[in-house]
């Protein structure tokens, strides 16, 4: 019983990681309706950040984690103000594909820094031993990344709810027409979902750094895992993004404590997400939490 | 009609049937000739040595993916991050005849067009299945089926012992006519054998786009809802253009195989789907001709790209891989640069030169 709770434990902090990066693939898809295929290397830019700052430049890892979320904010506003804003109005097909370019763009960059291919870990900032109780264990890190990933997604649904910026991008995902007459620049709202998903992907992954050190293929794939996750909670929903990241947390959780090594398989944590998304693009297409608003053409 | 069938100089079209026509002038039919008997002959006088012509033939199989890939982007609309996973099928086709039956069977050696074929029929299948979700929506879930496929590909290959984790499964040498294909004769073989190929697939897809079902992808591309007022069932033609694009796949994976004589999963991963995607931009989404431009100018670019970084990684530290970031810069550059500046690619310029030279010296 306590290898199950272990693993619901584990599956907990891989899944609130999963949360906090889908929602930033939700903010911009929900305001600008671009699935952001480059958004792995905006996590791994974020990770990067933060260590180059705290160990090259010995900055405490608590204001480091601070610049880099403030860095790649503007990482991700300029990339909107370079590359997307002047493709506002062309078809859907075309914003995607600059995302895909702009996702080789980001890796070549990476790549021309060492953490293209080293692997790098963050100096130990907590204490080492690991908290046990009744036979569970969670070491310091993933509690404080947990802990930290909440406070994030806590800020976030304010920032949605209560703040003016956050409800004039509901306004624009609610209807862009209606948005703009009523004064609400659109493009800056555009500009505010990836900055802000920017912020948030940088917070992923710098906790994802300390939890499992920094190497970009692992970082890079948190971008493509997100799919499956926004599927499931629906595309267009926040809440969905959080209760699905758990929840696909956990899945790759049991999967790999109770599938692998039985009946001849191995790694299925990898490949169950997309087996799920598959599926439930042909049985419940708009997740959990979506909306039903989808055409069926 | 007493118009000038040699020189055209304007429409004079005065039936549905005539704008149909492949070729508007006799001079068009000709000029195409020429150009495909010199296709046919130029190995015959030129010796190039085995590298340049695998390169050739690269071009040239990439060439049978794009088309396919063009249907299913350019005519249909629909993105798809998976195309290498269905190239992948076709040549992991190859290769589990290969487990079955044995490397040296008649039936991988003698009857390899059926095999290719099979290899085309079975991307077809997988096609048609990744597309289903088409039935119940748009595009952009459309593209996240394609990459949840291309993830689901690279998994099965990569744990599962029968496709031996990815590591390459040798295929055999194939019989012609005058006995078995040598080593020295392995790439110019395969050259005409790929030719023979794009000239059919290319007729294939030019003479579809005449059809109802060609015009019915650029219908629900366009306007799916005017479509289906028109009687067309849209779900069903992106299954079918999905079903499609992986026959063409399937067939270039089939002979992506026999050309390297093996698969490994290392052609076949997101990045090469990303790279087809790329192809597909820089030679024109939606052409036909855009086929042949986007797989040549990729595959030249890449090339230059490796000898550009060989030279530069000695001036730079070795920290900085150079020839590793190199190419998904280049890549990433010329995919947004294009779609920035050139949405219609290579295509265009194309057709640009096209009605200058037909018009000269006047300008429009």
């Amino acid at each position: 019983m306590s290898y199950f709770f272990q693993l619901v434990v584990s599956g907990i902090v891989v899944g609130s990681i999963y949360a906090l990066s889908g929602l930033g693939f939700v903010l911009i898809y929900k305001s600008s309706k671009v699935l952001n295929i480059a958004h792995g290397q905006l996590i791994a830019s974020g990770a990067f950040i933060t260590y180059a700052l705290t160990v090259w430049l010995g900055i405490p890892i608590y204001l480091s984690f601070i610049a880099s979320m403030v860095l790649t904010f503007f990482l991700a506003m300029s990339v909107e103000r370079v590359f997307l804003r002047r493709l506002i109005g062309e078809p859907i097909i075309s914003v995607i594909m600059v995302t895909i370019g702009l996702m080789s763009i980001l890796d070549g960059l990476i790549y021309l820094t060492p953490f293209g291919t080293e692997n790098f870990s963050f100096p130990e900032f907590l204490p080492n031993t690991p908290i046990s109780m009744g036979g569970v264990s969670i070491s310091w890190t993933q509690l404080v990344g947990v802990i930290v990933t909440f406070i994030m997604i806590g800020a976030f649904s304010w920032f949605f709810k209560k703040s003016t910026s956050g409800i004039s991008m509901r306004a624009v995902s609610d209807d862009q027409m209606a948005s703009m007459s009523i004064g609400i620049s659109v493009p800056k709202v555009f500009g505010m979902a990836w900055a802000t998903a920017g912020l948030s992907a940088a917070a992923a992954g710098t906790i994802i750094g300390n939890i499992t050190g920094l190497n970009f293929e692992t970082l890079h794939a948190y971008g493509i895992v997100v799919f499956p996750v926004v599927i499931l909670g629906g595309l267009d929903s926040i809440l969905g993004a959080v209760v699905a990241g758990i929840i696909m947390g956990l899945i790759q959780q049991f999967a790999s404590g109770y599938l692998d090594g039985n009946w001849g398989l191995n790694g299925t944590a990898e490949v169950l997400p997309y087996i799920i998304l598959l599926v439930i693009l042909l049985f419940k297409p708009h997740g959990l939490f979506g909306i039903h608003e989808i055409e069926r053409v | 009609m007493a118009t000038n069938r040699w020189l055209a100089t304007g429409n004079y079209f005065t039936s549905y049937k005539d704008e149909q026509r492949i070729f508007f002038t006799h001079l068009d039919r000709s000029i195409f000739a020429v150009f495909l008997i010199l296709l046919f002959a130029w190995p015959l006088f030129f010796d190039l040595s085995n590298k340049y012509m695998l390169v050739i033939n690269n071009v040239l199989v990439a060439v049978v993916a794009i088309i396919g890939l063009n249907i299913v982007t350019g005519f249909a609309g629909l993105i798809s991050i998976g195309h290498a996973a269905f190239v992948g099928i076709g040549a992991y086709t190859v290769a589990s005849f290969v487990r079955v039956i044995g490397i040296d069977h008649v039936i991988l050696t003698h009857a390899w067009p059926l095999v290719i074929l099979v290899a085309g029929f079975m991307g077809a299948v997988f096609g048609a299945i990744v597309g289903l979700p088409a039935m119940r929506l748009k595009h952009l879930y459309l593209a996240i089926a394609t990459l949840s496929f291309q993830m689901i590909f690279q998994w099965t290959i990569n744990f599962m012992p029968f496709f031996n984790q990815g590591q390459t499964i040798s295929v055999g040498r194939v019989y012609w006519l005058t006995g078995e294909v040598s080593r020295r004769q392995h790439y110019f073989f395969w050259y005409y054998v790929i030719l023979v190929v794009i000239v059919l697939t290319g007729f294939m897809v030019r003479n579809l786009l005449r059809t109802r079902y060609g015009r019915c992808l650029s219908a629900v591309r366009d306007n799916d809802r005017a479509a289906d007022a028109m009687g067309m069932h849209p779900g069903l033609t992106k299954v079918y253009a999905f079903g499609l694009a992986g026959f063409f796949a399937g067939v270039a994976g089939a002979l992506h195989a026999y050309l390297y004589r093996g698969a490994g999963i290392e052609s076949f991963t997101l990045h090469e789907s990303i790279t087809y995607l790329a192809m597909a931009i820089v030679g024109g989404l939606g052409t036909l001709h855009g086929s042949f431009w986007g797989p040549a100018a990729i595959r030249v670019l890449n090339l230059q790209v490796e000898t550009v970084s060989e030279r530069a990684s000695a001036l730079f530290p070795a920290s900085m891989n150079l020839s590793t970031a190199l190419k998904p810069l280049t890549f990433g550059l010329v995919i947004v640069l294009f779609l920035m500046f050139e949405p219609r690619g290579i295509a265009n310029w194309w057709r640009i030169l096209r009605s200058y030279t037909k018009l000269w010296p006047f300008r429009y």
